[in-house]
């Protein structure tokens, strides 16, 4: 079974792709772990100027998503473009043009920030790499923490970092996952303005969260998975059954019924 | 200053990934920055700094000491007996290369740890290692910066203080007037040839763990090809020096063999960079449960907490893998005493060695192996559970008791069989499980649940040294009282004939009475010793935060 989360279909009139750059495209995709189905084969297209999000229950398969779409898995099947390139075929070219949030990684624990943002930097190839570091540290309010090793800074001022390593080069497209989990509500709110500007500007943002109320303000359109099939797809409007209902009576909807289903299936 | 924008990189072009030229320098050294760090933190600057010193020590008495060795010392030696106790300057440098040859193969596989430091970049500690999971940088060219960061590293921390003590025993020469057979000229020739030799065996083994790590077929070659060579040397078809460069560049002074090394090498490393897998998994393991089954066959611990408490220490030794890598860790020092007893044995030390001087060493490891006890796992989920930290320092203490006196034991009957003295074994055991019972209790209870940091601390260090030296010290010196072995053979003689209506054995001499009694009361009070600071460990940590 195909899942179909692509713009053809009822959400068209709703989000017009018709000057809008394909940017992200995944053709029958799926995963499977030995005997574990991961991701079941599913269909995506994201276009530019676009903040997609996925979202599901723990487990649901959010983050494999993400990372088969970043060159850090290999798909079981199907074929997944970032930017015109294949991500199976050259995944370095990819990730040499996006930048990637991991759910739980940290930067390198025993380099300090401006350390690991310098690598960063000149890996990339970038022009001033002091001002751009600078910038950013500044702009996450970690200047205080410049010369500390990572492993000495809180979880939020790591994911700082991380999202300072994947703002520094401006990439056109974006994967985050669970982006906000660890930040306070002042930075939250910031990158939330700062990623709806870049949305604004014509880049890409996709996005995995299991926090709704993160879809609601910020997603053009959202899926969402669990069990590692598509279950929903489309734009909020699209998704509520009828005005009086909200996300997460759409998500409980589909999900308590997805997870009924699946205990009625093992007993 | 304003950077652009988020989403303009596509603007004026494509970023291009890096490579090898572009991304070498910054890779090697962040790398070796992050490898100094990492050392540092685990071990302090004083600490790390010792090591090479202790190395450079050892290294100068070694060249004080090798005019012995090689029989230049012995020109006075007058039977064929005495000459068979020296060795030939081949064997030497054979007995130089080898060891180093299997340190840096063991420390070589790089893929493998790529692998673990991939699958746990999620776990809270992350490493340049597993950088090319995000970032546009390939496995192999990370990979290679590796393998150069770890020959420099190994280069500095070790190659360095060995040059540094074969000039300071040179120079004892010049100042006090002790021979040694070394020139100046041997140093550098010796540097180059050692360095050849560990970065050949860093990059084999990093070879053959990228090939490994590819799965399939690959994983038969290796170790069909590992086996063939080793049957190849050992059968006498292939020389030794054939395979380790650097230790054939010594033997031969060959300039060409020196290049082709220095050429061949990097290219084995290269290679190795190559074969590494652009996996980047984080993989998912399930196991069977393991601690009801843990928990039911320690019966013999009751029901209290301490038996579960054991129970987990265990699980997690196991999952972990921590296990092998302790038990390899505390049988390498084991087996450096052991050939350290087989030499003063072969050179017919003049000190009067016996099994009873070897004994309480081996109760000395206790301290490491503890220490990795401490590190195996967080314990802090533990402050919201109804235990205290001093019962989990005695379930630590348990559990090394548990796994390794096998390995002690062991030991003590393996040298007690290399140094022909059975007899003196049961006293030794006394000794050695005495030693071994009380160190860990000394460790356990002074530093509780953080060994690691608390050898940084001087007032528990102090404590420490003059808690465990000075009975180790004693044990020492009484044990050169035993030196006959005469009066063992007797007693296991009385044992024998007469079984438990064994009288009391006749002493050869008052000296040797007094060592005895000196050695068991000793090792009774170190028993005691321990017993009484596990009690206290209430009073020390009962209010401890659960922290390692």
């Amino acid at each position: 079974m195909k899942n179909e989360c692509g713009l053809a279909g009822a959400g068209v009139e709703l989000f017009d792709t018709a000057d809008r750059e394909l940017l992200v495209r995944v053709a029958d995709v799926g995963k499977r772990f030995g005997d574990f189905v991961a991701l079941h084969p599913l269909n995506v297209k994201v276009y530019s100027g676009e903040f997609f999000g996925v979202f599901g229950p723990n487990g649901a398969g959010k983050s494999t998503f993400i990372k088969l779409l970043t060159g850090q898995l290999k798909p079981t099947m199907g074929q997944v473009e970032v930017l015109g390139i294949d991500v199976i075929q050259d995944p370095q070219m990819v990730k040499a043009n996006i930048g990637i949030v991991p759910e739980s990684e940290s930067p390198p624990s025993y380099l300090t920030p401006v350390e690991f943002l310098q690598f960063v930097a000149r890996l990339r190839g970038l022009d001033d790499t002091e001002k751009r570091i600078n910038y950013w540290i500044d702009w996450f309010g970690i200047t205080d923490k410049r010369d500390t090793m990572c492993k000495d800074l809180s979880k939020g001022q790591r994911q700082k970092v991380m999202l300072a390593s994947a703002f520094i080069h401006e990439p056109r497209v974006l994967f985050l996952d669970e982006p906000f989990a660890n930040l306070d509500p002042i930075y939250q709110r910031k990158c939330r303005t700062h990623l709806l500007d870049m949305v604004a500007n014509g880049g890409t943002i996709f996005m995995c969260s299991h926090v709704l109320e993160v879809a609601e303000r910020l997603c053009t359109r959202l899926a969402i998975i669990d069990h590692g099939r598509v279950l929903a797809a489309g734009t909020i409007s699209e998704l509520k059954s009828n005005s009086d209902e909200n996300l997460e009576d759409v998500f409980i909807r589909l999900v308590g019924h997805s997870i009924e289903e699946s205990v009625s299936e093992e007993e | 200053m304003k950077v652009a924008g988020l989403g303009t990189s596509d603007a004026g072009r494509r970023y291009q990934p890096a490579t090898l030229s572009s991304a070498f320098g910054i890779t090697f050294k962040m790398m070796f920055r992050e490898e100094w760090r990492q050392n540092v933190d685990f071990a302090k600057k004083r600490h790390i700094l010792m090591f090479p010193a202790l190395l450079a020590i050892v290294t100068m008495v070694l060249i004080v000491g090798i005019k012995f060795l090689v029989g230049d010392g012995v020109a006075d030696v007058e039977g064929l007996e005495d000459q068979r106790r020296a060795f030939t300057w081949d064997e030497l440098k054979f007995a130089l290369h080898l060891p180093l040859f299997m340190f840096s193969l063991g420390m070589g596989s790089f893929a493998f740890l790529g692998r673990v430091m991939v699958s746990q970049r999620g776990s809270g500690l992350n490493y340049l290692l597993a950088s090319p999971a995000l970032q546009p940088i390939p496995q192999s060219t990370n990979h290679f910066a590796y393998w150069v960061k770890e020959v420099c590293f190994y280069l500095m921390l070790i190659l360095m203080p060995v040059s540094v003590g074969m000039s300071l025993g040179i120079l004892l020469e010049v100042f006090f007037e002790l021979e040694t057979p070394l020139l100046w000229t041997s140093i550098p020739i010796t540097m180059f040839a050692m360095g050849l030799t560990l970065a050949e065996g860093l990059a084999v083994s990093f070879l053959a763990s990228a090939l490994w790590t590819r799965g399939k077929s690959w994983s038969r070659i290796v170790p069909f090809l590992a086996v063939l060579a080793g049957v190849f040397v050992l059968g006498g078809w292939v020389d030794f020096d054939s395979f380790i460069l650097g230790y054939s560049f010594q033997l031969n002074h060959s300039l060409w063999i020196g290049l082709l090394a220095v050429i061949l090498i990097p290219v084995l490393a290269w290679l190795g960079a190559v074969s590494v897998a652009d996996d980047f998994e984080q993989q998912v393991s399930e196991r069977k449960e393991l601690l009801s089954p843990i928990y039911s066959r320690l019966s013999f611990l009751g029901n209290g907490t301490l038996r579960l408490l054991v129970a987990k220490e265990f699980v997690d030794l196991i999952r972990s893998g921590t296990i092998k890598k302790m038990i390899v860790s505390y049988t390498v020092p084991l087996l450096v005493l052991l050939a350290l007893a087989w030499l003063v044995d072969f050179t017919d030390s003049p000190i009067p060695v016996n099994l009873l001087t070897y004994a309480p060493f081996l109760g000395f490891f206790g301290f490491n192996f503890y220490s990795w006890l401490t590190g195996i796992d967080s314990p802090e989920f533990m402050n919201g559970i109804p235990a205290t930290v001093p019962q989990l320092i005695r379930a630590k203490v348990v559990t090394y008791f548990l796994t390794t006196t096998w390995i002690s034991i062991l030991f003590l009957i393996l040298m007690a069989w290399k140094l022909d003295s059975f007899a003196m074994l049961p006293v030794a055991l006394i000794v050695m499980i005495a030693n071994s019972i009380y160190i860990v209790c000394l460790t356990a209870f002074l530093m509780g649940l953080r060994p690691n940091k608390a050898i940084f601390d001087a007032s528990i260090m102090i404590w420490f040294w003059v808690g465990t030296v000075i009975p180790l010290l004693v044990l020492f010196l009484l044990s050169f009282s035993q030196g006959d072995t005469s009066f063992y053979d007797n007693w296991v003689t009385q044992v024998g004939q007469n079984g438990l209506d064994a009288e009391a054995v006749a002493f050869d001499n008052e000296r040797m009475q007094k060592g005895f009694t000196g050695i068991l009361t000793i090792s009774i009070l170190l028993i005691g010793g321990g017993w009484f600071l596990m009690k206290l460990l209430d009073r020390r940590w009962k209010h401890a935060p659960f922290n390692n």
